[in-house]
């Protein structure tokens, strides 16, 4: 629908109510029209004002760029006459180590923001009524956010995206840590990579008896790595030199371990499809198992996934199984075994299918519990935009304490946790960390019960979201939590030592929750920081994206623009 | 009668006549409002080709700023 943009004002001459008692009503028509003529004169002398003042502004604005340029070109005059060719740089570093030339491009961005609307559109919109005054009640608001956002709020769109663009950065950067990290701890494994190719050969001499056999595996291969390469034409001539290596599904091995890297990362994220595939059969039948994967890998979408995913499609299937007998390449399992996400679920006695695709953050709640070291290890290292303020902090007292005093108590003990879950959970986040440290504190009986924690734990890290001020309790509140028929057992030890303990547990959540309440606030100030600036937001993704076979030089670089 | 009707038909002549005028009066204001807009998308569209000239001018003289001075000043 087409905005009207100026309006003149008096848009009927005539179409008024005539006053009473007037003789000569004609008369008074005529003489109502000419004043409203010359209302809509004034309007329209207004709008050709407005009409000029934008054109002279644009023309203005041009008038400035005209004189730079001019002074520019005449610099370059002279600067041109006094070249002398004699002067040329013979030395060939200067050639390549010189910064390329890179124009500035001004992209435009931010164009239907409030602040270009033209004055006399923001004329009208002031003329609309006003949205209900909700601002007023922003300062009783606890999470900090302006009351008209939940009624009205134009950024919207732009912050959503803004802030999907920021957690793709941060999800590429993540995985290139990764990737560095794997890269770093199997350096020596490339030594065997050489070696595959040989045995191919080998083998298909072998297999000259069946000439038709081999043809079709060399056909099947072929035609498959075409299929998945066939989106990505940037990475033709890639595949073709791995298409020229292949003698197998083993000349996967030829792979710079880089890119091995990235596929392991990128399959155990994207590659679900294949679970529950049978443990990989003798080599001779990879170009089987190349069959399956490749649609999967081929839907995948983005060129630089493509790019290492097609020429390693057999390797898929072999991935997801973390407990497979002997698969075909030998660095896989080694490489399963050394990465980070995978030594908690492959060390914990699973079925043969991993979780299903856990973000990196959601995998860690899941080990944060069984391997106590673990969790101090990653927790702090790794900056989350919603890191789980409550889990680790509530999983590292329970394990120490449980090995403390590893006292079983009877059944009786058992009813209490679950009552306390249940009243965990429906209250809104606040409360629900109250009562599985509630009852931690309270005594040496219910130690036991501090073996369910890592039960009870469980669901109320998945429903908190993270509220840094949640863990924070009072010694007083977790006794008052606690259920009636404990305090029952051991009314005397029980005030003594759950001060005793709730000091010593608040002390201990205290450091953790500093060094979680500096992350955000770094977190927080970053994100101040980050201007409403489309381009840099862009250009900043999409150096991360790019920087994926590159050095992590210029990866930096755009870090410290920031 | 014609002395009776004269008063009436006066007044609806002067009526016709007065509307007459305002009529072009206004057909006038619609004129101006016309040529304003025309002027303005005609003038838009010329700065636009101005604009698009001088930023193409701009990323030339860049080129041979940094082409001239050797690459080392600036970028």
């Amino acid at each position: 629908m087409p905005l009207v943009k100026r309006n003149i004002d008096p848009r009927h001459l005539c179409h008024t109510a005539l006053p009473r008692g007037i003789k000569n009503e004609l008369e008074c028509v005529t003489n109502i029209s000419l004043a409203n003529i010359i209302r809509q004169l004034s309007s329209l002398s207004k709008y050709a004002e407005d009409i000029f003042g934008e054109l002279f502004n644009e023309a203005h604005s041009f008038s400035f760029r005209v004189n730079s340029l001019q002074e520019r070109v005449d610099r370059l005059s002279v600067s041109v006459t006094q070249l002398d060719p004699k002067e040329e740089e013979l030395s060939l570093q200067d050639i390549t180590m010189r910064k390329a030339f890179r124009s500035s491009t001004i992209q435009d961005q931010q164009l239907f923001d409030r602040k270009t609307l033209p004055i006399p559109l923001q004329e009208t919109y002031d003329i609309c009524e006003q949205p209900p005054p909700l601002n007023i009640l922003t300062p009783y608001r606890d999470d900090g956010k302006e009351g008209l956002k939940f009624y009205t709020n134009p950024s919207y769109f732009f912050d959503l995206w803004k802030e999907k663009m920021l957690q793709d950065t941060e999800d590429k950067r993540k995985e290139k840590r990764k990737q560095k990290q794997k890269n770093l701890d199997r350096p020596h494994e490339p030594e065997k990579v050489p070696r595959a190719p040989h045995d191919r050969r080998r083998e298909w001499q072998k297999l000259a008896q069946g000439p038709e056999l081999a043809e079709d595996d060399a056909n099947l291969l072929h035609k498959h790595i075409e299929v998945a390469n066939g989106p990505a034409s940037h990475f033709e001539s890639r595949s073709q030199a791995f298409v020229d290596h292949m003698d197998g599904s083993y000349s996967l091995s030829a792979l710079p371990y880089s890119q091995m890297s990235e596929l392991l990362s990128r399959a155990e994220e994207r590659v679900l499809v294949r679970p529950h595939e049978p443990p990989p059969p003798p080599p001779m039948h990879g170009a089987g198992e190349v069959k399956p994967v490749p649609p999967c890998v081929s839907s995948t979408p983005g060129l630089v996934e493509n790019r290492p995913q097609s020429p390693a499609t057999g390797r898929t299937p072999v991935f997801v199984s973390p407990t497979p007998p002997p698969p075909p390449p030998p660095p896989l399992p080694s490489a399963l075994s050394t990465s980070s996400l995978r030594a908690a679920m492959t060390s914990t006695p699973p079925p043969p299918v991993p979780p299903p695709p856990p973000p990196p953050t959601a995998a860690l709640q899941a080990p944060a519990v069984p391997p106590p070291p673990a969790p101090l290890q990653i927790a702090p290292g790794v900056l989350h935009p919603a890191p789980p303020p409550v889990a680790p902090p509530l999983a590292q007292p329970s394990p120490p304490v449980t090995r403390a005093a590893q006292v079983c108590e009877a059944v009786p003990v058992h009813p209490v946790p679950p009552q306390a879950e249940v009243q965990g959970l429906p209250p809104p986040p606040p409360p629900p960390p109250l009562p599985p440290p509630g009852i931690r504190p309270s005594s040496p009986v219910t130690v036991a019960t501090l073996s369910h924690p890592p039960p009870v734990l469980h669901p109320p890290p998945t429903t908190i979201v993270p509220g840094p001020h949640a863990p924070i309790m009072p010694p007083s509140p977790p006794s008052q939590v606690i259920p009636a028929p404990e305090p029952k057992r051991h009314p005397s030890t029980l005030p003594v030592i759950s001060d005793a303990r709730s000091v010593l547990l608040e002390a201990i959540r205290k450091g953790i929750q500093l060094r979680k309440v500096e992350e955000q606030r770094e977190q927080e100030a970053k994100h101040e920081r980050i201007e409403n600036d489309v381009a840099t937001i862009l250009s900043r993704r999409i150096a991360v994206e790019y920087s994926d076979s590159e050095d992590d030089s210029e990866f930096d670089e755009v870090d410290w623009l920031e | 009668m014609s002395v009776q009707e004269d008063p009436v038909q006066r007044e609806i002549h002067q009526d016709w006549a007065n509307r007459e005028y305002i009529e072009v009066i206004t057909s006038s204001i619609k004129k101006i409002a016309d040529f304003l807009n025309s002027f303005d998308m005609s003038c838009r569209s010329r700065l636009a080709t101005l604009n698009e000239k001088l930023t193409a001018l701009e990323r030339r003289i860049e080129y041979i700023e940094a082409r001239v001075s050797g690459g080392t000043v600036g970028r």
